[in-house]
């Protein structure tokens, strides 16, 4: 198991008073799950992400990611946590825009420690893996938005993450690219890869092996191809 | 949690390998206007901090040099005071009795007599012309102010650059300025024209033998200097005075010790060592350059900060998504503060560097502009380079650079990873 989350909640302080994004959500990711969380916008798909990615905590319930309770890291056990366990892939990609593509990707890398030949070793295998290996010296602005995505995974996968997150990955593509990153990310899965996906897009969603709605904060339904 | 093929373990180190200040100088170039803006802002503000620092010592290190480069330690007269003010009498029995203390390395008496001469033409380019509105070609005869030592004892105050030192009663030596006004060489006669007591008219012209050219450490600017004997002063102004408006005197062990002595022997004159001199200067000559320039350093800096603050906020701020999503891919808190801190120790390093010989330059415009003030000596200078100056401005725009990060830092440090996300994708 990666990650169980029992009866997790997340209540945001606002000055009308508190809002309760997610409610009483329980869920576990196993090696290998490939997860599609759906619902309408301000349904809480993303606050659950978050918390599931270690980025935010729940205000209560207890998230377990490889054993260990969440709540009880510190700020850098979480970061540290989330370097070397997690990956995340974003709407808007946030790839460092004076950074080349394989320069993103070898970022998580030598944040981690790794020396640079297995850097660069890593790197061009991820580019290959995600077919930018021709785009390698490329700055973001001189790539498409599928590309951008694409390297964006490439990121994501650097530090050989047990479980990819990705908060509408298609969400600023074309349908034809958005193909091709949904397919990239099944072929990300089939290798080895934990995955879960917020996205509103169905097409995506039907492709996970377990599909979970979202309403009002809450799991509404969960289903299993 | 299992590590990558060639991992190391991450190290608590904020500027692991260098990361964060090639990070820095990524973020900067990226934006190469406002990096140039904040750069040059930097060493505008850099450099006015550079000629400040050098500003508040300069005329105590100038006067030190100064005091030093005359080869006496004590200085012995009426007042006490640098300045020509009321003369001694008794010269020659005070002049003996220091003279003959065992402290006493060497000691002479001087006396200063006002004199006026007329410049011939010179070249007005002559860096060295003392002339007041001298111009090139002019046949009106210009006014050149002298100053005549006369000088008792066995040394001399100058130093003989050209010619001999004078020996009879109308032999002189001439500083460099004056020989160059009145085109006067060795061997050449001058004819000085001297105000024999303060405020009165001229005497009639003296004519003198020019028998050396000399450096006076103490020449004002816009004066030229003749010294001789006491003889010549008797000379020109007629009779015998047995007067002087200072004695020098060099000690043969501690400073302080002959200064005692010589106070001991001679207790109605004011004795100083050249310290106490430089002290009583710092405590009211130069206190006012001092305070300007402390006011000056503290505004600079200010400034510093502000601007350095101003663009570092809107950097960070331009960039919170950016620094949300690293956050999320695991980058620790004191990774991404030190990325910031790396960044405005850039813009102040870079700042800095350009500021000194941006300083240098300005330090000696104002300089030249301070010097044309009357009674400032033509051997000072009111910005002095010292070592120690390099290591203050150095220490002082990098406590700038800590300080001015301080508040993007506090930004960047608290940023909720999951709400700006959030806000990232909803604007």
């Amino acid at each position: 198991m990666i990650l169980s989350a029992a009866h997790v909640s997340r209540v945001f302080a606002m000055p009308a008073g508190p809002v309760a994004a997610v409610r009483d959500v329980s869920l576990a990711i196993a090696a290998g799950d490939h997860v599609a969380v759906r619902g309408p916008s301000g349904c809480g798909k993303s606050t659950l992400l978050h918390m599931l990615g270690c980025v935010d905590t729940p205000s209560s319930g207890t998230l377990l990611f490889e054993g260990h309770d969440v709540a009880t890291l510190s700020d850098r056990a979480r970061s540290l946590l989330r370097l070397r366990s997690i990956g995340f892939v974003f709407q808007r990609f946030f790839l460092l825009p004076m950074l080349s593509a394989a320069e993103n990707v070898e970022l998580p890398m030598s944040e981690a420690g790794v020396t640079a030949a297995a850097r660069r070793s890593r790197t061009r295998e991820l580019l290959d893996y995600v077919g930018l290996s021709a785009r390698a010296d490329h700055r973001p602005s001189q790539l498409s938005g599928g590309e951008m995505q694409r390297v964006a995974i490439a990121r994501a996968l650097a530090n050989r993450p047990r479980l990819l997150l990705a908060d509408e990955p298609t969400g600023e593509l074309d349908q034809t690219t958005g193909e091709h990153i949904a397919a990239l990310l099944d072929r990300v899965n089939a290798d080895g890869t934990a995955m879960v996906i917020v996205t509103h897009d169905h097409a995506l969603a039907s492709r996970a092996g377990r599909v979970l709605t979202m309403r009002d904060g809450r799991v509404e339904s969960e289903t299993t191809r | 949690m299992k590590r990558c093929p060639g991992e190391a373990k991450p190290s608590r180190s904020l500027f692991r390998g260098g990361a964060s200040l090639a990070f820095a100088w990524r973020s900067l170039v990226r934006q190469p206007a406002r990096a140039t803006l904040g750069v040059l802002g930097v060493a505008a503000v850099g450099a006015l901090l550079f000629d400040m620092l050098m500003l508040s010592n300069g005329l105590i290190v100038s006067m030190r040099d100064m005091l030093d480069r005359t080869g006496f330690d004590i200085r012995i007269s009426t007042s006490g005071e640098l300045q020509r003010g009321q003369r001694l009498t008794n010269a020659a029995a005070a002049l003996r009795t220091i003279g003959s203390l065992p402290s006493v390395g060497t000691a002479l008496a001087i006396r200063f007599v006002e004199a006026e001469a007329d410049r011939r033409d010179s070249p007005a380019s002559d860096p060295t012309s003392v002339a007041n509105g001298a111009t090139t070609g002019s046949t009106q005869p210009v006014t050149v102010e002298v100053a005549i030592q006369g000088v008792m004892g066995a040394t001399r105050p100058w130093t003989v650059l050209e010619g001999r030192d004078p020996r009879g009663p109308n032999e002189v030596v001439v500083s460099q300025a004056l020989a160059a006004a009145l085109r006067a060489a060795p061997g050449e006669e001058i004819a000085l024209r001297p105000r024999c007591l303060s405020g009165q008219e001229v005497s009639p012209p003296t004519r003198l033998q020019v028998t050396g050219v000399a450096e006076f450490p103490f020449e004002l600017v816009g004066e030229g200097t003749a010294g001789g004997s006491m003889a010549v002063l008797d000379a020109a102004c007629g009779g015998s005075r047995d007067e002087a408006d200072i004695i020098l005197a060099s000690a043969a062990g501690e400073p302080d010790v002959t200064a005692a002595a010589v106070r001991a022997a001679e207790p109605r004159l004011t004795v100083a060592t050249n310290e106490q001199v430089l002290g009583r200067l710092q405590r009211n000559g130069f206190t006012y350059f001092r305070q300007i320039s402390t006011v000056l350093t503290t505004v600079t800096l200010g400034f510093a900060l502000l601007l350095i603050t101003v663009l570092l906020t809107v950097s960070v701020n331009q960039r919170l998504g950016e620094i949300a999503a690293l956050r999320a891919l695991g980058f620790s808190r004191g990774r991404v503060v030190a990325d910031v801190l790396c960044e405005s120790l850039l813009i102040v390093g870079l700042g800095g560097l350009l500021s000194l010989p941006l300083g240098a330059m300005l330090a000696q415009g104002l300089d030249a502009i301070l010097k044309t003030m009357p009674g400032i000596p033509a051997e000072m200078y009111f910005f002095v380079f010292e070592p120690a100056t390099l290591g203050l401005h150095a220490t002082l725009l990098g406590l700038t650079a800590v300080v001015a990060a301080l508040y993007p830092i506090q930004v960047v440090a608290r940023l909720p990873i999951a709400a700006t996300l959030r806000n990232e994708v909803l604007s």
